[in-house]
């Protein structure tokens, strides 16, 4: 990670003071009004280390890059949506242009529940920002690692599934444990496809958990394997809701916390995910990212009922958190002889199969997920989904992915998948998302009509 | 009869307008040294033979406070902040005498830290032993509650008897701390000497037998009469750019959207008129190095004009942005754009053989001929400009939102319009216009143009009101005004009918409450703040305007 790092911080504010999934939802018009007020009022945007951007909208094709969205990207996709994933896409040009060294995008909604498949609203998301922002990143840009690390209190589980068999992609997410908040994954068992194992790490931590003990897994398993790792890119799921307020989450990280953390890590770009204490948290932890982003003076940051030592962390939970580290270091060590362990012991595909339930549109998916083991590309995958809401039958989809660099057979091979699949009344929908020639369709059985992005 | 006063770098001009028609012009040139005595000299030639008391309104658009900071004339402040929890206050850069008050508001207006009185007393004691008499007292959201600033205040002014005390939440109502920090510093900085500016002026109109009203043209294009104008001298910089584009929307049609270049000696300022609005500057002006809450217009300046060097820099044609002395036509030492202007016969002023002369030498240079380098130059010059124009275009349309019809709406706007000002500008306009697919306006008047546009703009004025209906309560900052709501679920409609209300008291107040019928709601949000599952209450903010126009007179 020898970046240099000098230039200005990129910041796009985009609070769509317009746009809530419901009047009383968390993710509401009000919840990053007193962040305006406060980043306004501090004059952050005048400063000349920062430099503010308008946001643009992303391209229906920047959604298709990362998920497929049944029936179609339109139907799942408000321009809130566009708008917020364009923001990190204009951020990512902006840095990949050398205009800045690092960039904030401080926007909602919110994307880090949002799996591959789309079917509706889950975790408050309906498209992954992060992903699309990663996979734009690849495909103009050529980045090969990229390592992401999710400090929203909330398992990152869209990201996880998203990047769950690709070993260029790292992903760290720590979260309050899945035992006792949504969405109920993220356990250090979950590492990752049979090619990709410990590309994924899970730190669950307990309830409670202080700066001391988030500061700990900072510095004790982040930074030693992003050193180990050397990605290209560091990005940060900037989630604020471990902070001692949050009225969803039940943590106690503070806003100078936050911006240690963020110091530390140093991301290249950071894009918000949640975060809902929004007057007692939100314009102060913001406040404090920002600064260490564009390394300024965060130490004057503060909540208002914050005393230094408030939160002092138990025994036993440093052990616990301690314990959880260690574990997850082992199977760090160990990560080529786990793939190798693996991928020994399956034939030519690898397959799973899953449950999603959506909390906030209460649909049900089930899918069978396979992905061939190839010796001479990271194999294409199939996803056979269908979705239920209550008694009825949403939708179902088949969808093919080819991977970036995909070898002749797998091509070959995902193109009959998909044409195998048009005119099947099984599925309503089949999709071929081409990862390697950037072109992605979909086949509506019903209507019999193609659609290209 | 108005009549307008507008001092220039080099002049400073007048005119009488009457009727949509401009009656008569009188100039002198600009004495910096005594703007007063010069204002007065261009009005005693102006009103000579004419009927003072059939004079109905006189405007001043003066340099008087800009060249107060440029030459660092201004007295010297002592700014104390109380900036709570957030960014360090040596992060911005407000100058040297900064003073940090213990005590701290949040965006709410609540406050979450009591101001410490003894560190006020033992500041204010050290500011008497410095000596200073003028004092800026600013905190952090202090318009949302201005107690800390109040009462910091008092203890100053009791420390410190006579002197001068300005409060933030007085100079400017909206966010961003440290611009209202710099504004209030720099109000507090002008003001006395402003206000004997005004005093002689309006003692030496009196004894002209001229009773008509007077009035000071500010940044924003607006008036404001001249005794109520000592209560924010800062407004008033920047008014030449300000009385250029007023002057130009009254010589160009309505309603369009038109750039208007004023191309002077060593510098080109750009301004725009979209869709018959002069574009502001987003956040407030830059004056020197310090950010302000000043509203006026977005002006850009690039360092090319009619008399700027010519040079050839490693085979490359190069314009600027240097003056080297006047063109070699009319005397001067070398090559200027007004050289190839002269050779292509697009001017008549100086020596066509002198500019011949210029133009031969950069030919020699570029091996080609005289009249093809005059050319050369001339292309230069115009592609640096049209250049500007696209970029600043092109940052209006990135500047940012924050709501999704905001970002969906903004539309892309094309020059109509390309309207000269200024002594350079006739020859040129019509090529930039050419290249720009608009149309070229040098109007008649054009050399006249920022005293008329001082003469016929009206006043303008701004209203920030703020309403927490969970804290019942409404505020004014710049007034000092709070109120009770007594409404938890006050829709936006009654906000705006309150803010209609409100602004009504304040032009009576300022002394133009017969434009208050042009007030417009510039700007309305209303926020539903949610606690727990249920509607606790609502935060709305609307600002209303008088913006800036053209009399009726004019148009008439």
């Amino acid at each position: 990670m020898a970046r240099s790092k000098t230039g200005k911080t990129g910041l796009i504010f985009f609070p769509a003071f317009d746009w809530a999934i419901s009047p009383t939802h968390p993710e509401r018009e009000e919840r990053l009004l007193y962040t305006r007020d406060q980043i306004f009022e501090e004059g952050l945007m005048d400063l000349p280390q920062i430099e503010e951007y308008k946001p643009r909208l992303a391209e229906m094709k920047d959604v298709a890059r990362v998920h497929f969205c049944v029936p179609d990207v339109e139907a799942q996709v408000t321009e809130a949506h566009l708008i917020a994933a364009g923001s990190t896409l204009t951020l990512a040009d902006a840095m990949e242009k050398g205009e800045i060294r690092n960039g904030f995008a401080l926007v909602r909604p919110p994307g880090h529940h949002s799996m591959r498949v789309v079917h509706g609203n889950r975790g408050f998301c309906n498209v992954n920002n992060m992903a699309i922002m990663v996979e734009y990143l690849r495909t103009k840009y050529g980045h090969k690692r990229i390592a992401i690390v999710d400090t929203d209190v909330h398992h990152g589980d869209g990201s996880q599934d998203i990047f769950w068999h690709d070993p260029n992609v790292l992903f760290i997410s720590f979260h309050q444990d899945g035992r006792t908040l949504y969405p109920g994954s993220g356990f250090t068992n979950e590492m990752g496809g049979p090619q990709a194992l410990a590309r994924t790490l899970n730190v669950p931590l307990p309830p409670g958990t202080t700066d001391e003990g988030i500061h700990y897994v900072l510095d004790e398993l982040v930074l030693p394997i992003l050193k180990d790792f050397q990605p290209d890119l560091v990005l940060n799921s900037a989630g604020q809701d471990n902070h001692y307020t949050d009225p969803l989450a039940n943590m106690r990280f503070s806003a100078q916390g936050y911006a240690l953390l963020n110091e530390k890590l140093s991301p290249d770009l950071c894009v918000l995910e949640g975060g809902y204490a929004i007057e007692s948290a939100l314009p102060y932890v913001n406040t404090g990212i920002i600064q260490a982003m564009a390394g300024l003076d965060y130490s004057h940051v503060r909540e208002p009922d914050f005393v230094p030592g408030r939160f002092v962390q138990s025994q036993e939970m440093t052990r616990e958190i301690e314990g959880t580290v260690q574990h997850l270091q082992e199977i760090w060590e160990e990560r080529d002889a786990l793939v190798e362990g693996a991928l020994a012991e399956l034939g030519d595909f690898y397959r799973r199969r899953k449950r999603i339930f959506y909390d906030t549109d209460m649909i049900n998916e089930s899918q069978e997920e396979a992905v061939r083991i190839c010796p001479d590309c990271a194999g294409y995958m199939t996803i056979a989904s269908s979705a239920q809401r209550g008694y009825g039958i949403l939708n179902s989809a088949y969808c093919v992915s080819l991977p970036r660099g995909a070898c002749s057979s797998c091509r070959e091979d995902a193109r009959e998948e998909y044409e195998e699949h048009v005119g099947d009344r099984k599925f309503g929908y089949v999709y071929l998302q081409d990862k390697d020639r950037d072109t992605f369709r979909s086949f509506n059985n019903m209507t019999r009509t193609q659609k290209n992005y | 009869m108005l009549v307008g006063i507008d001092v220039g770098g080099t002049t400073t001009d007048a005119v009488i307008v009457e009727g949509g028609r401009v009656l008569k012009t009188a100039y002198v040139p600009t004495d910096h040294e005594n703007l007063m005595n010069c204002m007065l000299r261009a009005l005693d030639d102006l009103v000579k033979g004419i009927d003072t008391s059939r004079i109905e309104r006189v405007v001043l658009s003066t340099t008087i406070i800009t060249n107060m900071i440029a030459e660092g004339k201004t007295d010297p402040v002592a700014l104390l902040l109380i900036p709570g929890p957030g960014a360090n206050p040596k992060d911005y850069s407000l100058g040297e005498n900064v003073w940090v008050l213990d005590g701290a508001i949040d965006f709410r207006g609540r406050e979450t830290e009591g101001l410490k009185e003894d560190r006020v007393v033992e500041v204010a004691s050290g500011l008497a032993a410095k000596g200073f008499r003028k004092i800026a007292i600013v905190g952090k959201f202090g318009q949302r509650n201005h107690a800390h600033e109040l009462k910091a205040g008092e203890i100053v002014s009791g420390a410190l008897p006579g002197a001068e005390v300005e409060l933030g939440h007085r100079v400017s109502g909206q966010l961003n701390f440290p611009r209202r920090a710099a504004t209030t510093a720099l109000t507090v900085a002008t003001k006395e000497q402003y206000r004997r500016f005004t005093d002689h002026m309006a003692k030496a109109l009196k004894e002209r037998g001229i009773r008509a009203p007077v009035y000071i043209l500010k940044a924003d294009g607006g008036t404001l009469p001249l005794d109520k104008s000592v209560e924010m001298p800062v407004e008033t910089i920047f008014s030449g750019p300000a009385a250029s584009i007023m002057g130009v929307m009254a010589l160009s049609p309505a309603g369009q959207t038109s750039v208007i270049i004023d191309i002077g000696g060593t510098t080109t300022d750009l301004a725009l008129i979209l869709s018959g609005k002069p574009l502001l500057a987003s956040k407030g002006a830059k004056v020197g190095d310090l950010l302000t809450h000043v509203r006026a217009f977005a002006v850009r300046s690039l360092a090319i004009g009619g008399d700027s060097a010519v040079r050839i820099a490693d085979g490359h044609l190069a314009v600027g942005p240097h003056r080297v002395g006047p063109a070699l036509c009319m005397g001067g030492p070398g090559a200027t754009p007004t050289d190839a202007m002269r050779v292509l016969g697009m001017t008549k002023i100086g020596d066509e053989a002198k500019a011949e002369e210029a133009m031969r030498g950069v030919a020699s240079i570029l091996g080609t001929t005289p009249r093809d380098a005059a050319q050369k130059v001339i292309e230069t010059v115009v592609d640096r400009i049209v250049s500007e124009i696209r970029a600043m275009f092109h940052e209006w349309e990135q500047e940012p939102a924050y709501r999704i019809w905001e970002i969906m709406k903004k539309e892309k706007l094309q020059a109509q319009n390309v309207v000269g000002v200024g002594g350079g500008a006739p020859p040129l306009v019509p090529l930039v216009a050419e290249k720009m697919g608009a149309r070229a306006i040098v109007p008649e008047h054009a050399p006249v143009a920022n005293a008329i546009g001082a003469a016929v703009a009206r006043p303008t004025m701004t209203l920030n009101l703020h309403i927490d209906t969970e804290r019942d309560e409404y505020i004014v900052a710049e007034e000092g005004l709070v109120g009770k709501v007594g409404d938890r679920k006050m829709t936006p409609e009654k906000a705006e009918q309150l803010a209609r209300k409100l602004l009504l008291e304040r032009a009576a107040h300022l002394g133009i409450i017969d434009y208050a019928d042009e007030a417009q709601v510039t700007y309305s949000e209303v926020f539903n703040m949610v606690r727990g599952w249920s509607t606790a209450g609502r935060l709305l903010d609307v600002r209303m305007e008088i913006p800036a126009g053209i009399l009726p007179e004019w148009r008439a």
